[in-house]
């Protein structure tokens, strides 16, 4: 067990969810979040991302484990730990017939919000999300950013201490994305609001999060902030792309003959593509160019990049987060 | 407290919905009277028959409100299975609310609507020359039966709606199964017209039993072997309908 802070407002341990089919979709993790923190749980789909915070917001049940959220035991008072959440679920959740005040004040009622206080407090949030001038029309003929402001706002009218959001900008356009963040680091900052967010998206957890939890197949497998986990990795990386058409021969090939080459490290290949490490990448360059061209290895593209928490997860789990995508790229077939 | 204030703010989300969407609305009230006048206009010649007290309209006027009983509560299911699809129940299971009265503001809702579309079926009885014959206090007894009864088909509606998850399933079972069981009762036409076989049926229908107790606040007066027996069967029944949504809904919300 790690040591246990009063200020943690998340402490879990040895978290295990087993779903009745037999998957197990939480494997263990442990982690701490501190009160006023803004943290980023960060994995690819179906990493166990959603089952954590599912459970931390007493939706699903534990097998077996430790958790406590704003001083209350998740799995023997739910009640105690909904008093002190807000939670923004995956999917935008409003009441299309209701208007967007409306959905305000019946979840403010059914936060149990005194009626003195709940008028006010729904016109200010109205405000914070920019939503006031459609207040009173109902949330059915909002645009899907809009909707996921009322669907923020009504996960904040009883003012918690905690905030929980599962994936909140998937499907949202650009610009829905960036205010949404506005409006997150806002809340973290002047309320003092502490945020749990997971996402898939790397640049999303990059910009927001001040720690950040790395969570692949049910385990946690790794943690610290941005910049920690990002000089981890060493220096920059080389990344050699070849023929769209992927060959993996020449790419081993060449994987080989790259690692003759003094100061490059791991390296990792893909069907079309190769990386290494380097602490002076630049450098580097015109002997990995002399030293390929000598071997006959032409590759079609080569760049130099300082890491990305994308490079994290891809040294932590030998591939990248959104895998899945870039797999079925190269696999379908090349239409002529 | 929870329970009441938590029943209270759903019942008005409920009812906000309800008026919302005027065409369903509109449709569920207005059929019930469509038929009443419609089957009365029709079957008039059926008023000879025995035992239908030489007027079919008053004779049909406690099946048609029966029917709303019926077609009200099955709104509790299509409700549940959308808040549970749509991801709503989940974000109401993560506040405060009162487990409760998440069935509780769905059910008040529902036998609202049954009162509200039973008191417009009495009316328009009333327009078209119908007298109760135990007055005022007759039709009272005849609303609260026939919220019971819609408090009754609720619960069936929403525990099919709970372990379906399925819009599908609850209509066809709304349109098949209520509508069988709604025309092959004494309800909807006297015993004297029936096959042997459908008169088997009607004899064990609930509706039947229902339909046979309100039908004697107006026609005949007061029957209260038949209130009892009305009253036994629907208590019967709403004990297992209850249980069931219970523990579908205990299943759902763990």
């Amino acid at each position: 067990m790690t040591a246990y802070h009063t200020d943690d407002i998340i402490a879990v341990d040895d978290l295990v969810v087993v779903y009745p089919d037999g998957t197990r979709a939480v494997d263990g993790i442990s982690f701490r979040v501190r009160a006023g923190e803004f943290f980023g749980f960060l994995g690819p789909n179906g990493a166990g991302k959603s089952t954590t915070i599912k459970t931390l917001t007493t939706l699903l049940r534990m097998t077996s484990g430790y958790a406590s959220v704003a001083g209350a035991m998740v799995d023997r008072d739910p009640d105690e730990v909904r008093r002190s959440i807000g939670v923004v679920s995956q999917d935008t959740v409003v009441d299309v017939d209701l208007t967007g005040r409306e959905n305000l004040l019946l979840f403010g009622r059914l936060q149990h919000v005194s009626s003195e206080v709940l008028e006010e407090r729904v016109d200010q949030l109205l405000r914070v999300v920019e939503l006031e001038d459609v207040a009173g029309k109902p949330a059915g003929r909002y645009s899907g950013g809009m909707r996921k402001r009322l669907d923020l706002a009504s996960a904040l009218v009883h003012e918690p201490s905690l905030l929980f959001l599962d994936e909140p900008t998937t499907g949202l356009d650009p610009q829905s994305r960036a205010a949404l963040w506005e409006y997150l680091e806002t809340i973290n900052r002047e309320k003092g609001v502490t945020i749990f967010l997971t996402t898939q998206y790397m640049e999303e957890a990059d910009r927001l999060c001040k720690r950040i939890a790395i969570i692949d197949h049910g385990r946690l497998i790794g943690e610290g902030t941005p910049g920690e986990l990002k000089s981890a990795l060493g220096g920059e990386t080389i990344e050699l792309s070849f023929e769209s058409s992927g060959n993996p021969e020449l790419v081993a090939r060449a994987a080989k003959v790259l690692g003759t080459i003094a100061g490059l490290s791991q390296l990792s290949t893909a069907t079309s593509s190769l990386s290494a490490s380097a602490a002076n990448a630049e450098r580097l360059l015109p002997s990995v160019i002399t030293t390929l061209a000598k071997e006959d290895i032409h590759p079609s593209a080569l760049s130099v990049s300082t890491p990305t928490l994308d490079d994290v997860f891809l040294r932590l789990t030998g591939r990248r987060i959104r895998s899945d995508e870039l797999d079925r790229r190269t696999t379908e077939p090349f239409l002529q | 407290m929870s329970l009441m204030l938590d029943t209270g703010a759903l019942f008005r989300r409920y009812f906000t919905k309800l008026v919302r969407n005027p065409t369903l609305l509109v449709t569920n009230l207005v059929t019930p009277v469509a038929f009443l006048a419609l089957f009365s206009q029709m079957l008039g010649k059926l008023s000879v028959f025995p035992g239908v007290g030489g007027s079919f309209l008053a004779y049909l006027t406690p099946g048609i409100v029966v029917m709303c009983s019926v077609m009200f509560s099955a709104q509790a299911g299509m409700s549940i299975v959308n808040d549970l699809n749509s991801g709503f129940l989940q974000k109401m299971l993560v506040t405060q609310v009162n487990r409760g009265a998440i069935l509780l503001g769905r059910l008040c809702t529902d036998v609202f609507m049954v009162v509200i579309a039973s008191i417009l079926v009495v009316l328009a009885a009333i327009a078209m020359g119908v007298s109760f014959v135990t007055g005022v206090p007759g039709i009272l007894l005849l609303l609260a039966t026939s919220a019971f009864f819609g408090l009754t088909w609720a619960a069936i509606f929403l525990a099919i709606g709970l372990k379906t998850r399925s819009a599908e399933t609850l209509s066809a079972f709304g349109s098949g199964v209520a509508f069988i069981l709604l025309f092959l009762s004494s309800g909807m036409f006297p015993k004297s017209i029936m096959p042997g076989w459908a008169q088997t049926f009607s004899a064990w229908n609930p509706v039947s039993y229902v339909s046979n107790a309100m039908r004697s606040t107006v026609l005949g007066g007061y029957d209260w072997g038949a209130f009892a027996s009305a009253y036994a069967v629907t208590g019967a029944l709403a004990v297992v309908a209850f249980a069931a949504a219970l523990y579908q809904f205990r299943k759902t919300v763990h």
